[in-house]
């Protein structure tokens, strides 16, 4: 360190303490195993997701909400704001590459059991950011008010109202009334730049707190090892260096991504328009989408459509609940069955992904 | 003498083979009794000759000669048929290909089907009946053949029958008030109203264009006069070299009229806003255009066109010669798309017709300019279009500068209006309007391209810097790690 930055870093060490944060960050030990590289997409979604809010807040200045203009202030971003297209483009991309870090790392963290006992409320938080995530992604993809994001935002309220009793209020809550309006876009915009991004940093705080006090979770089966027979390397600097390395390569991607591939605006969206044929959500939401294509109009007694929500609902709770129910690991015994689950889900989620791509 | 004998044999057999009806026919032996109008004109009715009786249409018992049973409601008798009750009786037999062919007739039976299709089948303002009925055009009892000049349908008197109806204000107001009442005033005027007027049968009346039993209104799609159906109904006859060649007129316009720029709108794009023969020629007062008048006649749709030539030096010098104003550059019936190579000195232009470079000489300096301003706007728009697509395939927001490249192509498509002026000054003012806005665009692309390559530069080097520091860290990392 040169004189400058050791002066500088007294100053802030007599205020804030800094020494006592790294002197603790250098306690801390990330286990070494196999399994290891899972560790990093906690951080990769961190990153996206900061990415997003700096995107997010340089969109802001140029974006307008309301039926008259959205599409024209995106399309202005587009084409005549220095870097516009960038910023746009990057924002769009790591949106989806947010959610899929997010996938791997809930799934990775499921596999791994890492949600076991005393990190329930670790997981439970980071699937309540995962569901905030969700709907960012679905509130963000309204915004640019084109024929895609309008008949999408259409089918996918749709949906939501075929739920019984709740259905119908919430198809008019989100929509602010019986169609897909400019009030729609207002409130998606509301939701997305205000409700969801205040919701998802005190859940993103509460995680990471959780994560830091209680450190990374070490696989079972090195559960039964001595402590000083696991091998460790330091959280500070050692893991984080790893995870920057790491998100310097996710940065040159996205770059990549959006020079090669920039986001496409569309046609501006016209609600007397039918709808555009081939129609799809977002991939991530393709999986459900399929799937109730493929459910009959009736299952027993209950309408199709409402057949597959409960049953996305349950799937959903079930997994969510996994601390609760998963007895065994929580005692450091093996759980075939929490494996079978999960492999079942995730060939399930991939097989009618590529379907619902290709159909 | 030869000929008085058949005469008088003729008149005996009509005689003879009447007194064999009125033997039979008690109903026709009591009325000419009486000396009736309808009886004394039944005698010639074909009907009476052939041998149908009075009661085929009023009903009752024509072999009595008790009026009281001959007249009786039990025997049918139903008296003078009212409303259209008077067609459906003429369509008992009229529409039975049975009945007709035992009377030896060679007619349609289809009339009562296509008038039930016709707009004379409206219902008329008593709201009871149609508007027209079978006597309405045909008479009632001295019904003769279509063939036979005494008939009200035979072809020199169909014009007479038509405007007894469609001349008068007062009768037509009561149906379509809209509708002119002129047409047989035109009709006198034009080329078939006159030699019909001279006893020329073979011309077209009424019902060579519009039908007889089957008319529509113009605009039911399956009408003879639907505007893209009218050059058919007109090529009829004027296609039809046997039937015209007493006229000495061309027989070829329908022909060169399919391949014209008009004939394709018209026929095959189906585009109503293209003419028909009518448009130019008249529809009633048909007759064609004189020499001074073709522009007038063009004018009606290319207006700017017609009144930029008006106020042009060749409007003069073509009155001088008697040409005909636009006919002579474009032609008439067969006009083809006007392009670029119209105007110019080259072998395919047309201005080299009058100018050259020893006659006509300032004419000839103009085209040439012209053909040259032409030439670099067309140049100037292709390469500011090439440059949009290219932009665009790279996947470059362009959409303004598209939008804009609209004006060049509108500078050109004035261009080409504005070459009906022959005037270099105001051409050369409308052109480079188009060849200003065609650099513009080509700027704007130009500068999407550049801004394409700067972004995949940016990119690159960004891509080096980050490398670069992937392999520091990861060398860091390696050091740290090592210690």
């Amino acid at each position: 360190m040169n004189k400058f930055s050791s002066r500088v870093y007294q100053w802030m060490d007599e205020r804030f303490h800094l020494s006592d944060a790294i002197d603790f960050m250098k306690k801390k030990y990330v286990p070494v195993h196999r399994h290891s590289v899972w560790y990093y997409f906690g951080g990769v979604s961190l990153f996206l997701f900061i990415i997003q809010v700096v995107t997010g807040i340089l969109l802001l200045m140029y974006y307008k909400s309301g039926e008259d203009q959205a599409f024209e202030s995106i399309h202005f971003i587009m084409s005549k704001v220095q870097f516009g297209w960038l910023i746009r483009s990057i924002h769009s991309w790591a949106a989806n590459l947010f959610i899929l870090a997010a996938m791997i790392h809930m799934f990775s963290v499921y596999f791994e059991r890492a949600y076991r006992k005393p990190r329930e409320l670790t997981w439970f938080t980071g699937m309540l950011m995962f569901f905030v995530g969700l709907t960012f992604g679905f509130s963000g993809y309204l915004l640019p008010w084109n024929e895609l994001a309008y008949f999408a935002t259409k089918v996918g309220t749709d949906i939501a109202g075929v739920i019984p009793i709740i259905g119908e209020p919430m198809l008019y809550f989100l929509r602010g009334g019986e169609d897909v309006t400019g009030a729609t876009l207002s409130r998606f915009f509301g939701l997305h730049v205000a409700v969801l991004p205040a919701v998802f940093t005190v859940l993103l705080g509460v995680h990471l707190l959780f994560v830091q006090i209680q450190g990374m979770s070490t696989p079972l089966h090195m559960q039964h090892l001595e402590e000083h027979e696991i091998k460790k390397m330091p959280f500070f600097p050692n893991f984080v260096l790893r995870d920057l390395l790491l998100w310097l390569i996710v940065l040159n991607i996205l770059a990549i991504l959006a020079v090669y591939f920039p986001w496409e605006l569309g046609r501006k969206a016209d609600p007397f328009m039918p709808a555009p044929a081939g129609i799809k959500p977002e991939w991530y939401f393709l999986f459900m989408f399929q799937t109730l294509k493929y459910i009959p109009g009736h299952v027993l007694f209950i309408d199709g459509e409402l057949f597959g929500i409960l049953m996305f609902g349950l799937g959903g709770l079930l997994w969510t609940m996994v601390p609760i129910w998963d007895r065994k690991s929580a005692e450091g015994k093996r759980n075939k069955t929490v494996t079978y689950f999960g492999l079942l889900i995730v060939i399930f989620i991939i097989t009618l992904t590529i379907v619902g791509w290709l159909v | 003498m030869k000929t008085s004998g058949t005469f008088l044999l003729f008149i005996l057999a009509v005689m003879v083979s009447a007194r064999v009806v009125r033997a039979d026919d008690q109903c026709y032996v009591c009325h000419s009794g009486l000396g009736d109008e309808p009886s004394q004109k039944f005698v010639v009715d074909i009907h009476f000759k052939k041998g149908i009786s009075c009661a085929a249409c009023h009903g009752g018992d024509s072999k009595s000669d008790d009026m009281d049973i001959a007249m009786a409601k039990k025997n049918g008798y139903a008296g003078v048929p009212k409303g259209d009750a008077i067609s459906t009786k003429c369509a008992e037999c009229h529409s039975s290909a049975e009945t007709m062919k035992k009377y030896g007739s060679s007619l349609k039976t289809d009339q009562w089907d296509e008038l039930q299709k016709s707009v004379h089948a409206k219902v008329s303002f008593t709201g009871k009946e149609h508007i027209a009925q079978c006597t309405t055009c045909h008479g009632s009892h001295g019904i003769v053949s279509v063939r036979n000049p005494a008939s009200p349908v035979y072809p020199s008197n169909v014009t007479r029958l038509c405007s007894q109806c469609h001349s008068s204000a007062a009768f037509m107001r009561a149906y379509n008030p809209a509708l002119p009442v002129d047409q047989m005033e035109k009709y006198k005027t034009s080329v078939h109203g006159m030699k019909h007027a001279k006893g020329d049968i073979k011309v077209a009346e009424c019902a060579s264009c519009h039908g007889s039993h089957g008319i529509r209104s113009v605009n039911d799609t399956r009408s003879t006069i639907y505007p893209a159906n009218l050059p058919m109904t007109c090529a009829k006859c004027h296609s039809d070299a046997a039937y015209l060649k007493n006229y000495k007129i061309p027989t070829d316009q329908f022909e060169k009229f399919k391949l014209s720029v008009h004939g394709i709108a018209l026929l095959e794009k189906k585009d109503l806003s293209a003419p028909a023969c009518n448009d130019c020629h008249g529809n009633h007062g048909a007759t064609p255009p004189g020499v001074q008048s073709i522009s007038k006649v063009c004018g009606t749709c290319h207006a700017l066109n017609a009144e930029l030539f008006s106020a042009s030096p060749h409007k003069k010098a073509f009155d001088e010669q008697k040409l005909p104003e636009c006919e002579t550059c474009h032609s008439n019936h067969d006009i083809r798309h006007a392009t670029d190579e119209l105007v110019g000195t080259s072998g395919s232009a047309i201005c080299i017709k009058c100018h050259s470079e020893s006659k006509n000489t300032k004419g000839f300096a103009v085209a040439k300019t012209m053909r040259a301003l032409i030439d670099s706007l067309q140049s100037q728009q292709k390469i500011a279009e090439l440059l949009i697509t290219d932009a665009e395939q790279k996947g470059m927001e362009v959409s303004e500068a598209k939008f804009k490249l609209r004006d060049a192509h509108q500078a050109r498509l004035q261009s080409r209006t504005m070459v009906h002026s022959f005037n270099e000054k105001q051409f050369r003012e409308i052109v480079s309007t188009g060849i200003t806005v065609a650099g513009f665009v080509q700027g704007e692309a130009r500068n999407s391209i550049d801004e394409y390559y700067f972004r995949r530069k940016g990119l690159g080097i960004a891509t080096v810097i980050i490398t670069i520091l992937v392999i520091s860290l990861y060398l860091y990392i390696r050091r740290v790690e090592t210690e």
